[in-house]
């Protein structure tokens, strides 16, 4: 969160003490807001009673007046005989006397005395149904939209006549004299409702709360507090402010329904003394935090500062810089900086080692392969920017490993060593590597190739003189390639490698020093590809096989066939066996490609059987596949759906590999019924050990016995010692390679079982295959209807 | 404060039988039951007859001609007098009094004078003359001064009988002082059979007697 440990201390140390302050502050507050709320509504309380007093006191003075005017006996007389200007006279002294806005006299009939009806807007017609209820009628009565406190009280002379009215209007002014009499500037309303929307009214001029118009928010609350059976203090949320109310009912005249006294107080004034106070803690506490943030940053700057320079030094060390720091305390800090200074020059020394480890031989402290590689690209760099050309040599002691078991591990180094030596001393500044145990390596600019050949001869011609080594003396021969960036090989990453090569292409043409060819590497990458191709291959239904017929000799007829792959790639065109099988074995795509060809086999049986022929059918086996038991799982998987018999041709030298293995799975395929044929007898590796161990039940003879027995004795005298041979172990024995009736002939003198080749049919597909049988069938029919001999007819076909 | 009911009663009875006494040749008697809206008897309402060709001279009623001041009440609440008639105003109370009147049908003051004295006042004009004291405000009375011998009040049961009419269609009036009409009085036409006693039942609407105590 915090990217520096100061901020971080001094946010913190500023955010707790700005906490605290703000819940001081609020407390503070709020106990000064429940005081003021309190006093505000005691006040509000009392004005509340006050104001009942006055009422009660102004009510009985008028009630007073009235009464005694109405009681009057020359009133009365004057109102009996209709006495107007008497009647108004006396009003008018009354009203006068008691300082009120109306007086008048309503007769029993309705009519007024005393004052223009007009003033009184209807309002006599509600007072003519109080008086009727009620003899002393006083109240509220709203007279033109302004609340007015009205008595009434009746003339009786002796018969009710009539009825004195007094009416007081309750407006501000009224009004003010009540607030006064409060210790706190109470605002003290009556409202009234209108007369006709009966929504509440206030007096013109009124102050607080009901000053302007009674809001819907207002009437709203004042209904509520009406509702209340003790009048309570009550908050207010009014526009201006909150404010707290107490609404008291008035009794009205003329069946309104109550009127109500409103006395507020708003709470912002009552708040007002104590601003100063709130003020000074909001000052205080803003400086008390202003204080606090300079001194804990520069608390907090004398903490981290040292942890600051650690944390530079640290970034220097990792960037491999200088990262000493200087301690400048004697605290902890301080050891902690001298501690970090010894560690990080400990550093330094270990990685320096390392890197020379990295970057030498440690048999000779040449520099090795690595070094030699970053060498070569620098020069290739620099070479680039020259219009040079960078050469490297690649120098082999030939025969090291004889070499270095004849004088042993340790004089093989310092042979290596001397000589590297030498190289160094003959090419200075030239980078030199130990590239691998008996190759040294040097590399250097030149003008062209001719001149980097004639640095190489020379450098031959001194180097291969022989070697002391202490006492001894070693000859040395060795063999040079060259290669040169960019007119021998395009990339300069790549010529250490392209100068060994080179070596060997040296070597294979017995030439002592060879300059790399390109065109005779071939391109590892494009072997690469086509193994891909062949996987794709695989799926496309591109590579296929082939059966080959199985001629049983005895028999006569064709019992089996062996299949053989086949790629038709769709730009190159038939691809042969021989070009990619084996980089199938290296790369290790044979498992899938020979899984492909046992099921494509094992498919092709199942059709020939459909249509009526049992072939035993025989796969290839990869001498890589021998020893692997999780091809040999899948194999077996397969041989399962097989319909008919299976073989398995594999070499005895595939077993060589991985004896026990091999003959382990040998004996699990035998198990499963799984016949297993040794194929190309006779050449390469024959070992009559393996022949014994192997649970074989099949033996093929090379072709190139076969194929020389009708010319050479010899050949003929081995295919028959090994037909013996094999029957004599229980074996039978194929003959591959038959391709002249004359050989057949021989074969079947000897005893061979089967023959495959040529002569009988070349491989082909499965619908040619199946033709082919369904032929030798028929012929096989005819031959014996007709008895006549069918090796001639056959040699013809063939 | 209303009055004195057991008074009113039995100078209400004794009317009644004073008339039922009055020897009238081919004439009935109409008793009146007065009632309020709810059915209650009225005591105190004023029945009066004015028969076709009726002369109103010679009336004279059987009870007192006087209006008595005694435990600061009028006695009676109602009297009725004919016209012409002279009625005292002895004072029994040992206080003084100041009767006075503001009706039009006669206003007259009769200044403080005081126990067992008595004043009298002749009323020359038919009409309600209500009678107030200056001095005390609860006494409150009428006189009911009528042009027709044929008259009566209600007793406490709500009765008035008016005896001797002449037989046929009489036009009848019963008044009242609170009652709610124009001038407290309404006015019906009643048969009067040949012989025997006819029945009339007059229901009125009432107000309130006003509160005389005052505010003070």
């Amino acid at each position: 969160m915090f990217r520096r440990l100061r901020t971080k201390l001094t946010v913190l140390y500023a955010g707790l003490f700005g906490a605290a302050l703000i819940v001081i502050s609020l407390v503070v507050y709020a106990s000064i807001a429940a005081n003021a709320r309190a006093v505000v509504r005691d006040e509000l309380m009392s004005s509340g009673t006050v104001f009942d007093r006055v009422w009660t006191l102004r009510a009985n003075q008028l009630q007073g007046g009235a009464s005694l005017l109405s009681r009057d006996f020359g009133f009365r007389e004057a109102v009996a005989s209709r006495d107007e200007a008497t009647i108004r006279s006396a009003l008018e002294n009354l009203r006068l006397r008691f300082g009120i806005d109306l007086a008048f006299i309503i007769g029993v009939d309705g009519r007024v005395t005393g004052v223009d009806p007009g003033q009184l807007k209807g309002a006599d017609a509600r007072l003519m149904q109080a008086v009727e209820q009620e003899d002393n009628p006083s109240g509220v009565l709203m007279i033109g939209g302004v609340p007015h406190q009205v008595i009434a009280a009746p003339i009786l002379s002796p018969t009710l006549v009539g009825w004195v009215v007094f009416a007081s209007r309750l407006d501000a002014n009224e009004m003010q004299a009540l607030e006064r009499l409060s210790a706190i500037h109470v605002d003290a309303v009556v409202l009234g409702r209108d007369d006709k929307s009966r929504a509440w009214v206030a007096p013109p001029g009124a102050s607080g709360l009901a000053g302007g118009a009674v809001t819907r928010d207002l009437a709203g609350a004042i209904d509520a507090a009406m509702a209340d059976k003790a009048p309570e203090a009550r908050d207010f949320r009014a526009p201006g402010g909150a404010a707290l109310t107490l609404v008291k009912p008035l009794k009205s005249i003329g069946g309104d329904g109550p009127a109500a006294l409103l006395l507020s107080y708003p709470m912002a004034r009552a708040m007002a003394p104590y601003s100063p106070m709130l003020a000074i803690i909001v000052l205080t506490g803003a400086g008390g935090i202003t204080v606090l943030v300079i001194g804990s940053w520069m608390l907090a700057r004398s903490v981290t500062r040292p942890v600051s320079m650690l944390d530079e030094a640290v970034q220097r060390l990792s960037r491999g810089e200088n990262a000493a720091v200087e301690p400048t305390t004697s605290d902890e800090l301080g050891r902690l900086a001298e501690s970090f200074n010894s560690m990080a020059a400990e550093i330094r020394e270990r990685e320096r080692r390392i890197t020379h480890l990295a970057m030498h031989d440690q048999e000779t402290n040449l520099p090795n392969r690595l070094a030699l590689d970053r060498a070569v690209e620098a020069l290739a760099a620099e070479a680039g920017g020259r219009g040079l050309k960078v050469a490297v040599l690649s120098i082999n002691v030939n025969r090291f490993t004889h070499v270095r078991g004849a004088i042993g591990y340790a004089l093989a180094a310092a042979m290596m060593g001397e000589i590297g030596q030498a190289l160094q001393r003959l090419r200075p500044g030239d980078p030199i590597g130990r590239v691998a145990n008996g190759v040294l390596a040097v590399a250097f600019m030149v003008r062209e190739v001719d001149e980097a050949r004639r640095i190489a001869a020379h450098l031959q011609h001194i180097l291969e003189a022989p070697v002391r080594l202490g006492e001894h003396a070693v000859d040395v021969s060795l063999t040079l390639g060259l290669a040169v960036y960019p007119d021998l090989v395009d990339d300069a990453a790549a010529l250490v490698n392209r100068a060994s090569i080179a070596v060997d292409q040296a070597r294979a043409g017995h030439n002592k020093l060879a300059l790399f060819d390109a065109a005779a590497y071939g391109d590892p990458q494009a072997k690469l590809g086509l193994m891909s191709e062949m996987l794709g291959a695989i799926t496309t239904g591109d590579i296929f096989i082939h059966l080959q017929p199985k001629f049983d000799l005895r028999a006569g007829r064709t019992t089996g066939a062996e299949a053989l792959v086949r790629w038709r790639h769709p730009q190159r065109g038939m691809v042969g066996p021989d070009d990619f099988i084996p980089m199938a074995e290296e790369t290790g795509h044979i498992r899938t490609l020979t899984e492909h060809v046992l099921s494509l086999a094992i498919a092709q049986q199942a059709a020939l059987k459909a249509q009526g022929f049992d072939i035993a059918v025989s796969v290839n086996m990869s001498g890589r596949l021998v020893g692997d038991h999780e091809f040999a799982e899948e194999a077996l998987q397969l041989a399962r759906h097989a319909q008919g018999e299976l073989c398995l041709e594999l070499t005895e030298t595939a077993v060589i590999a991985h004896p026990q293995r091999a003959l382990e799975n040998i004996e699990r395929f035998a198990d499963a019924g799984i016949r297993i044929s040794i194929d190309d007898y006779g050449t390469g590796l024959s070992s009559l050990a393996y022949l014994k161990q192997m649970r074989a039940h099949e033996l093929k003879i090379d072709k190139a016995f076969v194929i020389g027995m009708a010319e050479g004795q010899k050949d003929a005298l081995l295919v028959r010692s090994t037909v013996d041979l094999a029957h004599s172990l229980g074996l039978k024995v194929t003959a591959e390679g038959v391709e002249t009736a004359m050989v057949q002939a021989l074969l079947t003198a000897m005893g061979c079982d089967l023959a495959q080749g040529y002569f009988i049919a070349r491989p082909m597909a499965l619908a040619d295959f199946a033709t082919f049988l369904q032929r030798e069938r028929d012929e096989a029919a005819g031959d014996s209807r007709r008895g006549s001999a069918r090796r001639s007819a056959r040699a013809g076909t063939a | 404060m209303r009055r004195r009911p057991a008074l009113c009663a039995s100078l209400g009875l004794a009317a009644v039988l004073l008339a039922a006494l009055a020897p009238e040749a081919r004439a009935g008697d109409v008793a009146f039951q007065v009632v309020d809206a709810k059915g209650r008897p009225v005591m105190d309402a004023v029945v009066t007859a004015y028969p076709p060709g009726l002369k109103a001279d010679q009336m004279r009623f059987s009870w007192a001609q006087e209006m008595v001041q005694r435990n600061l009440q009028f006695d009676p609440f109602v009297l009725i007098v004919p016209v012409g008639a002279n009625v005292s105003f002895p004072n029994h109370d040992p206080v003084r009094h100041h009767v006075y009147s503001f009706s039009l049908a006669h206003p007259f003051e009769l200044k403080l004078y005081g126990k067992d004295e008595t004043r009298s006042v002749r009323f020359d004009k038919a009409g309600v003359v209500a009678l107030g004291c200056n001095i005390h405000d609860n006494m409150v009375a009428f006189i009911k001064v009528v042009d027709t011998p044929f008259a009566a009040k209600t007793d406490d049961k709500g009765l008035a009988v008016l005896k001797g009419l002449p037989t046929g269609q009489v036009q009848a009036r019963v008044w009242h002082p609170y009652m709610k009409a124009a001038r407290n009085e309404i006015e019906r036409t009643v048969a009067v059979p040949a012989t025997g006693s006819g029945r009339e039942m007059v229901q009125i609407d009432l107000r309130n007697a006003p509160d005389r105590r005052g505010g003070y």
